[in-house]
């Protein structure tokens, strides 16, 4: 059977555990369905259509299963992955300086040209915010990353923070086709 | 107990879905048209909503199915962590399941008919 799509981009999300990775995984919607059996068992990743320049893109995004919590995360589960995007929440100050650990831990475990992106979300109040949005600019400046403040909740800039790493992808992918077939 | 099985007929045309398949609580798009083949046989299938919260799942007995056979074809969908060889499938944005299941020995998804809507 043909394919029905042209591109296929495995993204990871990563972060401490608590900070809402699981609500940047989906479209938040007020009714959202709290099944006892699904939510007991737990999403191990989803898969999502996205059209980016008229090419149909099926993005596998992976949640990291609660290995976070040993806050390591095996090479097994790196493997393959194309873009990262290193969440962390903006209300808990602690999240944030484990970027730099997870970076690290990105470093030593993914393919060196996986594209990353980092979010800050709230899927909590602006008035308990610990971490302003210069220090989210900052840190992503110093690592060369890409930076979006997101609200999973009210939908805020998830949907383009995943196109946006999509296309980088896509990007870099053309590129990369480009200099194998003219060089 | 089965399933109020209905006549999906109209929904099967040459063994494809006829129509787009969405979830039944926050209409994200599950299949587009076309995409998945008809199949009917017996699966018991985990009640969306459990009654009892005491370890036993309810199940009730499903009987028409999509059959998807490369779990790219779907447009949006979730897929729950491993219980024996499978995984059992769910909305992607309400998180609304299980919408059916997927059989990882033979790679292939099945959605329940009962479970979601045609559009």
């Amino acid at each position: 059977m043909a394919k029905t799509y042209d591109y296929l981009f495995k993204l990871l999300l990563i972060g401490d555990s608590g900070v809402g990775k699981t609500c940047v995984l989906f479209r938040f919607s007020e009714d959202a369905f709290n099944t006892t059996f699904i939510s007991t068992i737990g999403i191990d990743f989803k898969i999502r259509t996205i059209e980016l320049d008229g090419k149909k893109i099926k993005l596998q995004i992976w949640d990291t299963a609660g290995q976070e919590r040993f806050r390591t995360i095996t090479t097994a589960y790196y493997r393959g992955a194309m873009g990262i995007m290193l969440v962390y929440d903006i209300t808990n100050e602690k999240s944030f300086e484990n970027i730099k650990n997870w970076i690290r831990n990105i470093e030593e475990n993914a393919s060196a040209d996986v594209e990353k992106m980092l979010l800050g979300n709230k899927c909590e109040l602006e008035e308990k915010r610990q971490v302003s949005k210069e220090r989210g600019e900052q840190l992503a400046v110093e690592y060369g990353i890409k930076f979006f403040e997101t609200s999973a909740k009210a939908s805020i800039r998830v949907e383009e923070a995943f196109f946006t790493l999509a296309k980088d992808i896509k990007t870099k992918m053309d590129k990369k086709l480009v200099s194998f077939l003219f060089y | 107990m089965p399933e109020n099985s209905g006549d999906y007929s109209q929904e099967v045309d040459n063994g494809k879905n006829l129509r787009s398949v969405i979830c039944k609580y926050c209409t994200s798009i599950i299949l587009t048209p076309s995409t998945a083949s008809f199949s009917s046989f017996e699966f018991d299938l985990p009640l969306m909503s459990q009654r009892k919260n005491d370890g036993n799942v309810e199940t009730e007995t499903v009987t028409t199915f999509w059959i998807v056979n490369d779990m790219f074809t779907f447009q949006n969908v979730g897929f729950s962590h491993t219980v024996g060889d499978k995984k059992y499938l769910a909305c992607a944005d309400c998180e609304a399941g299980p919408i059916g299941y997927h059989d990882l020995s033979e790679k292939k998804s099945y959605v329940a008919l009962s479970r979601v809507v045609h559009t």
